[in-house]
């Protein structure tokens, strides 16, 4: 039994899931829902439709090239079963996806400070070029006012209990 | 041959069903449209197209009728008489010959009217002609009601008689009613006659096929006899004669010597010798059934004398039991031989053998001496028939065996061969899949090494800071920006929609109310600017009619002065239109070019100004004329 991935979006394919379609040239394709099926029957390319994975890491969207990537990979020759082997394997599996999902994570938090600095410099300019949406040219700050009127407040207080 | 026919015959339609066909398909094949102002040759060449064409489709149609029906001067003179015996040979012909007249006066009628058509004068005329000549054909056509009836009545039955071949070897099966006939057939063929305890059960003819010396043999059960002089005779009963006359076979002549059938040994061999003529030149067979009841043996002896008969005159007497089966095969062996040797006979008495005998040799070689010559069989094949009489089991022990020696709870254990450098671990439970990722996709020897490799790198990335991911704590001042610019936007968005709400016009809008100064004060304080409460502004002071309105001090002008003349000056209290509201000269621009935007499309249309609502020309004609093609009116 093997999960396979949806031609289409890259999701795996539980059995008993989804449809295989054989070409004339016996290339399989196997599909997650009629969704990416009726795609694929439209002749869409995976690449230009923005959910799938395929134009994800086409865009740069998510880590495609990384070493923890390459562990995953398909094996045309079968090993012969070595219970410690199997073992080994199982802890290293864990490990590695420990270590896949917090790249991945470190690459689109990357991704998104540029979008940070740009909004930031986007409301310094907001504020620069239409502060006149809120306060008037003559108009004064009433905070400012608020703390000045604290302040002299408190010398009162201040004095009140000198004297 | 001819009895293949028979059930080819095409259906006879009913006289008006007929009719209709072939008026039905006049209409359909010619045609329809004909007009007075037609030249006159035209009209009557329509019209004697009808009538022909009417004609010739009753021509053919009944044509084919009279072929289909056999000929009873064609037919083997067996079914020639089965027919006249069901269905009377005069009543036949007679059907035939009428039909054979119908057709030739419709060929008269139509040759008639063809004739008279060529001189008709008008439509009227013409269509006239055409409607008497239909009319007398279809009429003759009914006149015939009573024979395609009868003719229909007849090709149903033909068509279901049995198929019998009159020349193959043929085994008839006769006797008085009830003794058995049609559960011999039963026995020895794959025929299903209906076996009943009433006298003439059996109706008709029936055909079974039976098998013996790789030849196919015809069984022919028929209706039991009874005994009368010809002229007596019925149908059912004739149908036996006509096949025991005309038919070359075996004769099996089926005796009841325990006189169940009602008759009694007597009348059943008087019957015989009544029947005898019919019997020559045919091997003959006498059967007596139901043996199981009485046996031939224990019969009294007057009744058994009587048998005695028949070994005098040579005819073989055989006993059987079609219900105990007891016999049966002997009965049909001994007919079939009998039969074939008759057969053979009579081959070689005639003249065809010869052609065949010349041709024939059969070579018989001489020895040449006295040595004998046996069968040669090789060393290695006497050997290898010794080892496989020799019953020695293999010492290994098969899955069949082990399957069934544990019975219920055997299980296929498919993994006893596998091959492992461990042979502890073949019934290991092996996990093939984790959290959405297959295991063999990672299996690796050297995935110790990998991942100790992806741990150091890891290790190095986490030092040199890739995962720090603090965001520097915003100074008060950045977010006091971000505050503003958030309302900034939430401003900028209400005024935006407040600008889309004015100008959405639905309704009619009533004039705005008077602002009221508290609403004014709110509004200016979140703009930033206070209102000083001083007592000669213009909000404070109330509008009542006890207080006169002080004279407002206006700025003056220079225009005041006494040299200019007072018609250039203006008032400056209320501002020109091309700047009130105006804040700043990049609004003023801006202004302007809208402005100058908004002449454009009234340019394009060559109008005067805003105000130039003419329309030259209300009704063009190009619009308003000729058919729909331009598209419906709303749309032109």
């Amino acid at each position: 039994m093997r999960l396979e991935k949806c031609y289409f979006c890259s999701s795996t394919v539980y059995p008993g899931h989804g449809i295989q379609f054989v070409r004339n040239d016996c290339k399989i394709f196997r599909f997650c829902r009629s969704k990416c099926h009726k795609a694929f029957k439209k002749k869409r390319n995976p690449r230009k439709a923005k959910w799938t994975k395929a134009f994800r890491k086409a865009a740069g969207k998510e880590l495609a090239v990384d070493p923890s990537l390459e562990f995953e990979k398909r094996r045309n020759v079968p090993v012969k079963y070595n219970r410690e082997l199997w073992q080994t394997t199982f802890k290293a599996m864990k490990r590695i996806e420990e270590i896949r999902i917090k790249r991945q994570n470190q690459f689109i938090l990357n991704r998104l400070k540029k979008g940070k600095e740009l909004r930031k410099e986007a409301d310094v300019k907001e504020v620069e070029t239409n502060i006149h949406l809120i306060k008037a040219p003559t108009g004064r700050v009433k905070t400012l006012e608020k703390k000045m009127v604290q302040v002299i407040q408190e010398e009162d207080d201040d004095d009140m209990e000198e004297v | 041959m001819a009895h293949y026919n028979f059930k080819k015959i095409t259906v006879v339609p009913p006289a008006k069903d007929f009719v209709d066909i072939v008026l039905s398909k006049t209409q359909r094949k010619t045609p329809t449209v004909v007009h007075k102002h037609y030249k006159i040759s035209r009209i009557r060449t329509f019209y004697m197209r009808k009538v022909k064409f009417t004609q010739q489709t009753f021509h053919d149609k009944l044509t084919q009728i009279l072929t289909d029906f056999p000929k009873l001067e064609d037919v083997h003179p067996f079914y020639a008489d089965l027919m006249n015996v069901l269905y009377d040979k005069d009543h036949y012909k007679l059907a035939l010959g009428q039909i054979n007249t119908a057709r030739h006066l419709i060929d008269n009628v139509s040759k008639d009217y063809c004739r008279l058509l060529k001189y008709g004068d008008s439509l009227y005329r013409c269509k006239q002609l055409k409607k008497a000549a239909m009319g007398r054909m279809c009429t003759i056509m009914k006149r015939q009601k009573q024979s395609l009836e009868y003719l229909e009545q007849v090709r149903q039955h033909l068509s279901r008689l049995p198929s019998i071949d009159p020349n193959t070897r043929t085994l008839l099966i006769c006797g008085f009613p009830n003794v058995g006939k049609s559960s011999f057939i039963n026995k020895i063929t794959r025929a299903d006659v209906e076996v009943q305890p009433y006298a003439f059960t059996t109706k008709s003819l029936y055909v079974g096929h039976t098998d013996y010396k790789y030849l196919r043999w015809q069984v022919i059960d028929t209706p039991g006899i009874l005994d009368h002089s010809l002229e007596e005779r019925n149908t059912i009963e004739m149908q036996a004669i006509t096949a025991l006359a005309h038919l070359r076979a075996a004769v099996l002549y089926v005796m009841d010597p325990s006189e169940q059938c009602g008759y009694s040994i007597e009348q059943q061999i008087e019957l015989f010798n009544n029947i005898k003529p019919l019997f020559v030149n045919k091997p003959l067979l006498i059967c007596t059934n139901k043996v199981d009841v009485i046996r031939l043996e224990d019969l009294p002896t007057e009744k058994a004398e009587q048998f005695k008969v028949f070994e005098e005159s040579g005819i073989p007497l055989l006993s059987m039991s079609t219900l105990t089966e007891e016999g049966v095969m002997d009965v049909k062996i001994q007919a079939c031989e009998k039969l074939l040797q008759y057969r053979i006979d009579t081959k070689i008495k005639g003249k065809k053998v010869n052609d065949v005998m010349n041709r024939l040799h059969v070579a018989m070689p001489a020895k040449r001496d006295n040595k004998e010559r046996p069968p040669c069989i090789p060393e290695s094949v006497q050997s290898l028939k010794k080892t496989m009489d020799t019953d020695v089991k293999s010492k290994k022990k098969s899955l069949r065996d082990l399957e069934i020696e544990e019975g219920d709870e055997y299980t296929v254990d498919l993994r006893k061969h596998w091959n492992l450098p461990n042979e502890e671990e073949k019934y290991d439970i092996i996990p093939e899949i984790w959290q959405g990722h297959n295991v063999a996709d990672f299996i690796d020897p050297d995935i110790m090494k990998k991942l100790d490799e992806l741990e150091k790198e890891e290790e190095m990335r986490e030092q040199a800071g890739y995962y720090d991911n603090e965001s520097e704590e915003e100074d008060d001042e950045m977010k006091e920006i971000r505050k503003t610019a958030r309302k900034i936007r939430e401003k900028r968005n209400i005024i935006m929609l407040e600008s889309k709400e004015k100008r959405r016009v639905e309704k009619p809008k009533l004039p705005r109310k008077k602002m009221s100064t508290d609403k004014m004060n709110r509004e200016l304080g979140a703009l930033g600017i206070e209102m000083d409460s001083d007592e000669d502004t213009h909000l404070n002071q109330m509008r009542s009619r006890s207080k006169s309105r002080k004279a407002l001090k206006r700025k003056r002008e220079e225009s005041m002065d006494v040299d200019k003349p007072r018609s250039r000056s203006r008032s400056v209290s209320k501002a020109p239109r091309d700047q009130s509201g105006v804040r700043d000269a990049k609004m003023a621009r801006k202004v302007k070019t809208i402005g100058r935007k908004a002449q454009v499309p009234r340019n394009r249309e060559a109008k005067k100004g805003e105000g130039d609502r003419v329309i030259l020309n209300m009704k063009p004609k190009h619009l308003f004329a000729g058919k729909r093609k331009g598209g419906k009116t709303d749309r032109r």
